[in-house]
């Protein structure tokens, strides 16, 4: 029996050592398909592939994107811009009717893929910050790109749904019991977000490529900011920064070429390719124009008042806005391919340069530069075939010309990142505008409500007044 | 420590080294007495071994009584042996007495063998890891037999035990041949509907359970894993349900173990077995809908009702189509007959130390919907079986190879269309054949068979090879090694040809194609030592052992565009480019040691323990490890003398076990931080919240029961009763999307509890020379429960469970009936704030089955058999397509929509009519019964007389005709009671076929 138990012991002693082995043996590599976070900053390649990912995945939500649950879609519904198609769609005749819900879904749609779009940023910004093997110039643009992009989405954040909370990190544990916080305060941290950007970006576009923001990108978009902090001076300054690079940036003669990939009239656009999905038409494009046999796929058609609004003339009313005969519904049509697979002909507009203009036009008035105003206005009349107010009224007064500069605010930026309702709330006569088509029309109306299940997840969340 | 690790490392190498050379020293000498076996006086005895009816039994085992040599009898029943004078031979078989006898001067002995039916102790059982029998088992395992299912032309073997096992639900996926079924071991214990899926164990070697993806129509339910197998060739299928049964497969367990065991050769016996069958398959069932005439009525109605002037545009039924054409759409898309041919070969052979098997089948089966589409599979298989003269080595390889290739039409709408189309729509086909695009487009619509010329092939090859080896090391010890490798392999190619779309798409759209590659692998090594003790009327038997496994994914997907020809799609490099291609790797690796300690006394008391310590690369480095145990016990108490010799009772056990087991079946590496590519090319990006700290769902499982056995066990019955208790749920904790994402991956304290009674009886009506007559009957009747989840109002499960009701509910409105000033459906607004919500959802339905079961009976008379299955289901479903007045076709029965006082609303084609319905169909108005008593299948088989065989060198030769879903009695509406939600689903074809069988 002696064997016996040497036997049972060198058994015991094998299992033994199986089983100690196993702890090694647990540890997998990482799969090929993902990359631990603190190897994506080990290196500048990788490191930046994750602000091209950034970039995609802008094109790619629902809040940028400028599909059905875009900015783009939602806030021209809630001006008077762009009607459902249908009546029996009531997620979108919420938005058109100011009888929005705290369910919507695209208002969840809206607020959540926002916040992950700053997570994303937040994400980037912590990875530069801890890491050390990453070179200064890759740094430098990671850092100036995803503050930009930060300062960009609680622009619309607060201009939409006013207080929101202000998130910096990526800790769930805190963010799920965020506050909201004050306007001011969100505008601050844009403000400097916003100048980290411009100090750091550099003035060039990568391969001509105008679909990243540069230095000008930044710019443009902290002249928009101080527009609506009503810094006129310093809008001045900053949009004639932007309208000065005459060898980069030109207001387009032709209308039909003003949104094409990389057209001169741009500063900031979002590629298409970007969502990764097959398709090589905008979203904006796929959404708006109205399939002359197949018109049931439309969501979208312009509202009648304002296409009555475009005087006969205006190239803008023949260039960019559709007519469907079957119908007789107008639609946007600044984006001209509804649906492709084939190359890339036209990129979604984010920023462009007949916005610095009338920021310009708007700031100049202000200070009662009225000859400096009119010329700028005058520019963006110019190219849509209208008469110039320096021929026809150069003795404008200031009141009157600001009226025109809103005119021509509504109809050179429709449905292009719901400027004409944050135009509206800026100057503060939504109510006024918008009241008469809508008996039912309330003050708070002029924010969106805070998404139901957001208030359902954090108890610290308010609602916004009225819902 | 890495030091530490490399040194033990060779320790154990030097004790493997240790142990082999002691193992073949052990093994050389204990090989040399069996020359020395008593040659003196040896004579040579033959003889046959007959059943009762004088039919020769193949495959029993003669030996004499103390020795380790013997032999079995051939297919004649024939055996030779040489013995010496005074020798007692031992003749055993399973499922018969044990005869033995002294042998005398005789040199031939012709033994009969009686039937065992009174002794439930001879079947083995597979329990895994080990063999136990009905009467010693501890645990709860159901079990059918290759008899019971082989004959069913059914593709994945899991649809053939439908109805015959307590506690098992299966439901099929649907109507394309290939699609997964879901199958349910004691209810659902997971809040995620994938993490309910029972472990799949062919042969000894694990194989992933989990639907394989798919880009075609069987998109819906995935690829079921086992359809690549060949039913004909398994033997027999055991389902693991208790704590005692599952707790050695640990965290593997929580939701049952189903163990495949497949066909061997049996010894001694050379054979060649062929089978085949043919038949045809149709669609049992259609929804009475309303003809042309009664349709264009209500719509003429609901126009007049509405007070809208009919237009092209919204009634291009009433202003376009001919309005007397008919068309029954639903014979149209589904009327097809299906053909099915299926062909089995089996060679076995060998001697008393080896047998080996070799199988091959051929199954193909077409499609009941327009086109020409088929599912075609090919298997193979090899088993051999090897046992060493001295009876100390065992070898068993197993190999199980399948590949099949389904056509299917790609991506068309197939189901609904049938039942919606206005039955005046125009021909979907030209008479050319070509689809009819132009009159559809008058109305503004699209051809509903759009997509139709797509095609997609999935293709997929399926290998499980096990082999298992044990060594006989001392008299109480073996040494038992399990390696296993599978390899599943699906290319699925979807083509979509221009032609298949609207022609108003053609400028913009090429042709273009999709491909899925997938590739699972993995392989397992289980080392176990066995010991096995008598001790006085006792018997100890234990178990350790360990496992290493590794599983690994592979997929890659793309899509290539642009092809200039439609005979080029598919050819990648005819592609113009190939667009979002992406590619997944993922590694799984899973380590345990496992152990079972089993005692017995007196036939009698039995106890079990089992126990198994896992640990699962799929969580974070903390919490790889968890422990899972189980504790049964049984008492035979008609041994006890209260009961022996009770001419009645003739067994009598109560059995209860309690354990935990869990499950690990969320994705791999859920744990880590980390970026993955964007869809966008080039872009990385972070896709999940991360939560370094979750760990295992775990299951107690509670289990009591008693079996009977009356009049010679003429009589079974047993009856089980459980609870499972899963808890830990792992499932995403909703996050405000301030966070930046919606969820987070944790365990939350949620429970989810089974508990039951199962009911199985079995019985002998009629036992004669000529006629037999056996039925078996299982009912189960399930509960299922969310217990507790905290936080669930918060929760994105918020409108899909509730805390106190099964799992599988529906929140519904409370129908108010018809709204008598707008004549409209109406539910009530609980919450009296004018809009329709979940808070207003306040009807509270439960879907679940309230029992199910089946009885099945075998007869037999002379040369002909019988065997019928019915299963029944007693639960709720609900039913669709009573919008009277819409644009489009509904139930016949909503013709008195026209009537006053109708149970439908008034016929309208308004929006508002539309919401109404709408709304209606979630409401408790659109439940109906959707019980069912189903004769699942029927098998009539006629063995050819013996003497006309034998001219022909057959052993065997027999006759059959199957049907499966011949009738249905229910009184649900429905396509089929099966898939009771909406009514348009089905998944049970009429399927009748006929073959041969012989034995050569």
């Amino acid at each position: 029996m002696k064997t016996t138990a040497i036997i049972y012991k060198v058994m015991i002693l094998v299992l033994c050592g199986f089983f100690i082995s196993c702890e090694d043996y647990l540890e997998i590599d990482v799969p090929d398909h993902k990359i631990v976070s603190a190897t994506v900053f080990e290196n500048d390649e990788i490191a930046l592939s994750a602000l091209d990912g950034l970039y995609n995945q802008i094109a790619a939500a629902h809040f940028t994107g400028g599909g059905a649950s875009s900015v783009t879609v939602l806030a021209a519904l809630s001006s008077d811009i762009l009607n459902p198609f249908y009546t029996t769609n009531l997620p979108y005749m919420e938005f058109d009717q100011h009888e929005l819900l705290p369910d919507n879904f695209r208002n969840t749609n809206l607020w959540t893929s926002a916040y992950n779009i700053i997570y994303m940023s937040n994400a980037l910004l912590e990875g530069v910050a801890d890491s050390k093997s990453i070179s200064q110039d890759v740094r430098t643009r990671l850092e100036g790109e995803a503050k930009f992009v930060r300062a960009f989405i609680y622009f619309y954040l607060v201009n939409l749904y006013g207080e929101v909370p202000l998130i910096l990190t990526t800790d769930y544990r805190t963010n799920a019991l965020a506050t909201r916080n004050p306007e001011e305060e969100i505008y601050m941290q844009i403000k400097s977000d916003l100048q980290t950007a411009i100090d750091l970006l550099g003035v060039n576009y990568l391969n001509g490529e105008r679909t990243r923001v540069n230095y000008y990108g930044a710019v443009a978009f902290m002249a928009r900011i101080e527009l609506y902090k009503e810094n006129w001076e310093k809008a001045e300054i900053l949009s004639s920064e932007v309208i000065s690079q005459t060898g980069t940036y030109e207001i387009l003669e032709n209308l039909n070429e003003v949104f094409l990939a990389n057209s001169k009239e741009a500063i900031w656009q979002l590629s298409p390719i970007g969502r990764g999905d097959n398709m090589t038409n905008t979203h904006e494009g796929a959404n708006f124009i109205i399939d002359p046999i197949y018109s049931f796929f439309a969501q979208f058609k312009l509202n009648p008042i304002f296409v009555d609004s475009f005087a006969t003339e205006d190239k803008r009313l023949t260039n960019w806005v559709g007519f469907h005969p079957a119908t007789t519904y107008y639609y946007p049509y600044k984006y001209k391919i509804r649906n492709d697979t084939e190359e890339v002909t036209e990129y979604s507009m984010v920023l462009r340069l007949a916005e610095q203009y009338l920021i310009r036009a708007e700031a100049r008035a202000m200070q009662d530069n009225i000859s400096g105003a009119v010329s700028d206005l005058d520019k963006i009349r110019e190219r849509a075939g209208l008469d110039l107010i320096a021929n026809v009224d150069p003795g404008i007064g200031r009141e009157q010309l600001l009226e025109l500069i809103f005119q021509e605010r509504k109809k050179e930026l429709f449905t292009e990142w719901g400027h004409r309702w944050l135009d509206l709330k800026r100057i503060g006569n939504t109510g006024e505008v918008l009241g008469e088509a809508h008996p039912q029309w309330q003050e708070t109306d002029v924010y969106f409500p805070i998404p139901e299940p957001e208030l359902l997840t954090n108890p610290n969340l308010t609602q916004n007044d009225g819902y | 420590m890495k030091n530490n690790f490399g040194r033990f490392k060779i320790i154990v190498l030097i004790s493997l080294i240790l142990l082999l050379s002691v193992i073949t020293w052990k093994a050389t000498a204990v090989n040399a007495p069996n020359f020395l076996d008593n040659q003196n006086a040896q004579q040579e005895v033959t003889g046959v071994v007959t059943g009762l009816q004088g039919l020769p039994i193949a495959g029993v085992a003669v030996f004499i009584k103390g020795a380790t040599k013997g032999t079995v009898t051939n297919v004649n029943g024939e055996f030779t042996i040489r013995a010496t004078q005074g020798d007692t031979l031992v003749f055993t078989y399973l499922g018969f007495k044990p005869v033995e006898v002294v042998l005398e001067q005789e040199s031939t002995l012709n033994i009969q063998m009686e039937e065992d039916v009174s002794s439930l102790g001879e079947v083995e059982i597979n329990a895994g890891y080990y063999n136990t029998t009905r009467r010693e088992s501890t645990g709860n395992i159901s079990r059918v037999t290759a008899e019971e299912i082989e004959l069913q032309p059914v593709i994945s073997p899991l649809q053939a035990l439908q109805g015959r096992m307590a506690g098992v639900e299966i439901i099929p996926g649907g109507s394309h041949p290939a699609m997964a079924p879901t199958i349910q071991i004691r209810g659902r214990n997971s809040l995620r509907e994938e993490g309910n899926y029972p472990l799949y164990i062919i042969d000894g070697v694990p194989v992933n359970s989990t639907p394989m993806e798919s880009n075609s129509l069987l998109s819906n339910t995935g690829i079921d894993p086992l359809n690549t197998l060949n039913l004909s060739n398994i033997e027999s299928i055991e389902v693991l349900k208790d704590a005692d049964a599952t707790a050695i497969y640990g965290s593997r367990g929580a939701n049952g173990v189903v163990l495949i065991t497949t066909k061997k050769g049996k010894g001694g016996t050379s054979g060649l077995d062929l089978r085949f069958y043919s038949g045809t398959a149709t669609v049992p069932n259609r929804i009475d809908l309303l003809n042309t005439e009664q349709y264009l009525q209500i719509r003429r109605q609901a126009f007049e009702n509405d007070g809208v002037e009919p237009s092209p545009t919204n009634a291009y039924d009433l202003m376009l189509w001919d309005q007397e054409r008919y068309t029954d759409w639903q014979d149209f898309f589904f009327g097809g007959i299906s053909p099915i041919t299926d062909l089995n070969v089996a060679g076995s052979g060998g001697n008393e130390n080896t047998s080996f098997r070799l199988g091959g089948s051929y199954h193909k089966q077409g499609t009941v919907y327009p086109g020409d589409f088929d599912y075609q599979k090919v298997t193979g298989s090899f088993n051999l079986n090897h046992i060493s003269e001295n009876k100390k080595l065992n070898i068993n390889l197993s190999v199980n190879f399948g590949v099949d290739d389904n056509v299917l039409a790609g991506n068309v709408n197939l189901e609904t269309n049938a039942f919606r189309l206005p039955p005046n729509a125009p021909a979907v086909f030209l008479e050319n054949g070509e689809l009819n695009w132009e009159e559809w487009g008058e109305a503004g619509l699209n051809n509903p068979l759009e997509g139709f010329y797509n095609r997609s092939d999935t293709q997929s090859q399926n290998l499980v090879s096990g082999l298992g080896v044990s060594y006989h090391i001392f008299r109480n010890l073996s040494l038992k090694g399990n390696f296993g490798y599978t390899s599943f392999n699906s290319g699925e190619v979807v083509k979509r040809p221009r032609r298949s779309l609207n022609p108003a798409y053609w400028q913009n759209i090429d042709h273009s194609s999709s491909h899925l590659e997938i590739e699972r692998k993995s392989w397992i090594i289980e080392p176990q030592l066995v010991y096995v003790k008598p001790m006085g009327k006792g018997n100890i038997e234990g178990l350790i052992g360990a496992t290493f496994q590794e599983s690994t994914y592979h997929q890659m997907a793309l899509q290539g565009e642009g092809y200039v020809a439609e005979s080029l799609i598919g050819n990648l490099t005819a592609a113009e480019q190939i667009i979002n291609a992406s590619s997944e790797n993922s590694k799984y690796r899973y380590a345990a040691i496992f152990g079972r300690l089993s005692l017995d006394w007196d036939k009698k008391y039995f106890i079990n323990f089992t126990g198994r310590r896992d640990g699962s690369s799929r969580f974070g480095p903390d919490k790889k490890w968890a422990n899972f145990g189980a504790i049964g016990g049984a008492w035979v108490f008609s041994e006890e003398s209260p009961f022996r010799n009770n001419g009645f009772l003739s067994f009598g056990k109560l059995r209860m076990s309690y354990g935990t087991t869990g499950s690990d079946q969320i994705g791999d590496y859920g744990y880590l931080d980390a970026y993955e590519a964007t869809p966008g090319p080039g872009g990385l990006y972070p896709t999940q919240l991360f939560n370094p700290e979750y760990s295992w769902e775990v299951n107690k499982k509670l289990e009591a029961a008693i079996e009977l056995g009356f009049i010679k066990n003429r009589l079974n019955l047993g009856l089980s009763w459980y609870r499972n208790r899963s808890s830990n749920q792992l499932v995403g904790y909703v996050l405000p999307s301030t966070t930046g994402f919606s969820s987070i991956q944790a365990n939350l304290p949620a429970t989810v509890e089974n508990k039951g009674l199962e009911i199985e009886i079995s019985s002998t009506n009629f036992r004669s020379k000529k006629f037999h007559w056996q039925t078996y009957f299982n009912i189960t009747l399930p509960h299922n429960e969310l217990v507790s989840y905290p936080g669930i109002e918060q929760s994105s499960y918020a409108n899909i469970y509730k805390v106190g009701y099964p799992l599988n509910i529906s929140l519904l409105y409370q129908y108010e009936g018809i709204d008598p000033e707008i004549g409209l459906y109406q539910v009530l607004d609980f919450n009296e704030d004018g809009r329709y919500g979940y808070e207003d959802r306040v009807v509270t339905r439960n879907f679940g089955r309230k029992f199910f079961g089946g009885i099945s009976n075998n007869l037999s008379y002379k040369n002909f058999t019988l065997q019928f299955l019915w299963e029944f289901v007693k639960q709720d479903g609900t039913l669709d397509f009573f919008n009277a007045g819409h644009l489009s076709n509904q139930r016949a029965a909503t013709y008195q929509a026209l009537e006053e006082n109708s149970i439908y609303q008034q016929v309208s084609a308004s929006s508002q009519a539309n919401t109404a319905y709408l709304r209606v169909l979630s409401s408790d108005f659109s439940v109906v019964d959707a019980s069912f008593l189903r004769l699942r299948t029927l098998t009539f088989g006629y063995a050819l007389p013996s003497q006309l065989l034998k001219r022909a060198g057959i052993q065997n030769g027999k006759i059959f005709l199957n049907g499966q879903n011949l009738f249905t009695l229910t009184e649900y509406e429905g396509m089929d009671p099966e898939l009771p939600r909406g009514g348009s689903r089905f998944a049970g074809t009429r399927t009748i076929t006929g073959g041969l069988q012989l034995q050569f």
